[in-house]
């Protein structure tokens, strides 16, 4: 390996670091508790995959390179070279071997924020052009076609058009429409670019909703896509760019909140990162559609028949929507609304088992055994419930819902919210 | 690379089970790539998605999106879910042996 290469991934340690990576670096006391907090190492009972085995290789090359110890008697401190094995093996832990899911962190005796030692990791292996292919094709799609399924924007239109007319149809008023480019509205709302490419049921059911709540709304054909997925490959000038064109469309349309469609790690990366991206506070409102509908029906504004749905509901936590989000009741509220026989799934909300999709998993083939090995977790978790119906407000998270469903026969539906209470709307 | 068996025919995989070599494709492959996925006889309306993904693929490197799916069919959209249990993507593009497309799919 080039030195000028590893020299990019030592960079992020630059002048030592900041305070915080430092604080996180040196803090782990090895005592093993986030073992079985991780999915990856409850799977399959890997040691390798211990989350402190994940703080260690990054924080021994950190050592290796800003400490006295580890600069002249590097065994002596277990301190490691950033060298081509070092590098690899990164990339197998960091990347194949980890959503990000925070439920290490949470575990953690003494709080060591490990998701984002793993982060910082990833934006190492970023620097030196090791970001496994499949994830990096996701980020250059969104940076360079402005979504990350590379929809041409005359498609998405059609699209939109054609799910307008659905709708149109189905309530029989010419009323409930999908507006394009609308200025001056109060909202924007996002979409993941699945919804329009494979699975649109979900943009029709927001707008039933919006129809429904009178809601002054509107969509963008230049930039709607609420993923950034180099939140996930680590290259933190990739997500300033991809964050950035959503605050520049929010002022090219004048409107005054954004809402988040059911993303996870799009909210994360907007919500709470962008404004540290642009080194800015927020000139706008931004809301997730889950706390929206919650407001909706607190308001008065959408009734939802509890008629409806008389089978077993349960509820998948997305990681980066609860634990890393904040989002955890407003949920629960939309669903005791209307659900008769609703059923935690245990644990649940902010210590919840992630899916096994999330940190970018779903979209790289390379480890996409060990995804399935880790969804194991969660299948078990469903299954205990009983439920028929799994609702998750994340696409991503639907998607891996819906692989776990099938490898493992378990026999349920998956929903997004916005679909299962369009479904139960009175208007 | 991985590799995936079917019905003793072995096939040069991505680790998500897409074909790496999408010009390898034919129908037989679909049939096989199809009953793995619990699809036991292909009929007329699978085969009618099939193809026309692999046409607008081979035209245009992409997918089609699922609108132009249902127009040119004339299915429903829950009817392609239904035909395709791990749907558009996962299911009917990679039986019309296309590589996995990006995103959260």
């Amino acid at each position: 390996m080039e030195k000028a290469v590893i020299d990019k991934g030592l960079k992020v340690f630059e002048n030592g670091g900041d305070a915080k990576l430092i604080t996180h670096l040196n803090s782990c006391v090895h005592c093993g508790l986030c073992a079985e907090s991780c999915i990856y190492y409850k799977a399959t009972g890997d040691d390798r995959f211990i989350p402190a085995r994940k703080v260690e290789i990054v924080a021994s090359v950190y050592r290796r390179y800003h400490t006295f110890a580890g600069r002249f008697l590097p065994a002596l401190v277990k301190a490691r070279e950033l060298n081509e094995d070092t590098a690899n093996e990164m990339v197998d832990l960091l990347f194949g071997a980890c959503t990000m899911c925070g439920r290490c962190t949470m575990h953690c005796s003494i709080g060591v924020d490990i998701a984002y030692l793993v982060k910082t990791g990833r934006t190492m292996l970023s620097e030196m052009g090791m970001v496994p292919a499949s994830l990096q094709s996701t980020v250059k799609a969104a940076v360079e076609t402005g979504n990350n399924m590379g929809i041409p924007a005359a498609e998405f239109v059609d699209t939109l058009k054609w799910m307008e007319d659905e709708l149109t149809d189905e309530l029989n008023t010419k009323e409930a429409k999908i507006p394009i480019d609308v200025k001056g509205k109060k909202v924007l709302y996002t979409l993941n670019p699945r919804e329009p490419k494979f699975f649109p049921l979900s943009i029709s059911a927001m707008a039933k909703i919006f129809y429904a709540a009178r809601e002054s709304w509107t969509l963008s054909s230049r930039m709607y896509d609420i993923t950034n997925y180099a939140y996930f490959s680590g290259n933190n000038d990739e997500a300033r760019l991809i964050a950035k064109r959503m605050w520049d469309e929010m002022d090219q349309l004048e409107c005054s909140t954004l809402v988040l469609a059911e993303c996870g790690h799009g909210t994360r990366a907007l919500r709470w990162e962008s404004p540290n991206y642009l080194k800015k506070p927020f000139p706008f409102r931004v809301k997730t559609s889950v706390e929206l509908i919650a407001e909706y029906i607190h308001d008065g504004k959408i009734r939802l028949d509890n008629e409806k749905f008389k089978e077993a509901v349960t509820l998948h936590d997305p990681c980066n929507l609860v634990r890393n989000g904040g989002v955890c009741m407003e949920q629960r509220y939309i669903l005791q609304n209307f659900i008769g026989d609703f059923r935690e799934m245990a644990p649940n909300g902010t210590d919840n088992y992630c899916c096994g999709g999330g940190g970018g998993q779903l979209a790289m083939s390379e480890y996409n055994e060990r995804r399935m090995k880790t969804a194991g977790v969660k299948a078990e978790q469903i299954r205990r419930t009983g439920a028929k119906i799994v609702v998750s407000p994340c696409h991503n998270c639907v998607d891996q819902l819906t692989q776990i469903n099938f490898a493992f026969k378990l026999n349920i539906q998956v929903k997004t919210m916005a679909e299962l209470v369009a479904d139960a709307i009175i208007l | 690379m991985a590799t995936l068996e079917i019905e003793g025919k072995v096939f040069e995989v991505d680790g998500d089970g897409f074909l790496t070599k999408p010009e390898m494709w034919n129908e037989d492959v679909a049939a096989l790539f199809a009953r793995f996925d619990g699809i036991a006889e292909m009929n007329d309306k699978h085969w009618a998605v099939v193809k026309l993904i692999r046409r607008t693929w081979e035209e245009k490197a992409m997918a089609p999106m699922v609108r132009i799916l249902c127009q040119e069919t004339g299915l429903k959209l829950r009817e392609i879910y239904e035909l395709f249990p791990l749907g558009p993507a996962r299911g009917a593009c990679r039986v019309a042996g296309l590589p996995k497309p990006d995103g959260c799919v």
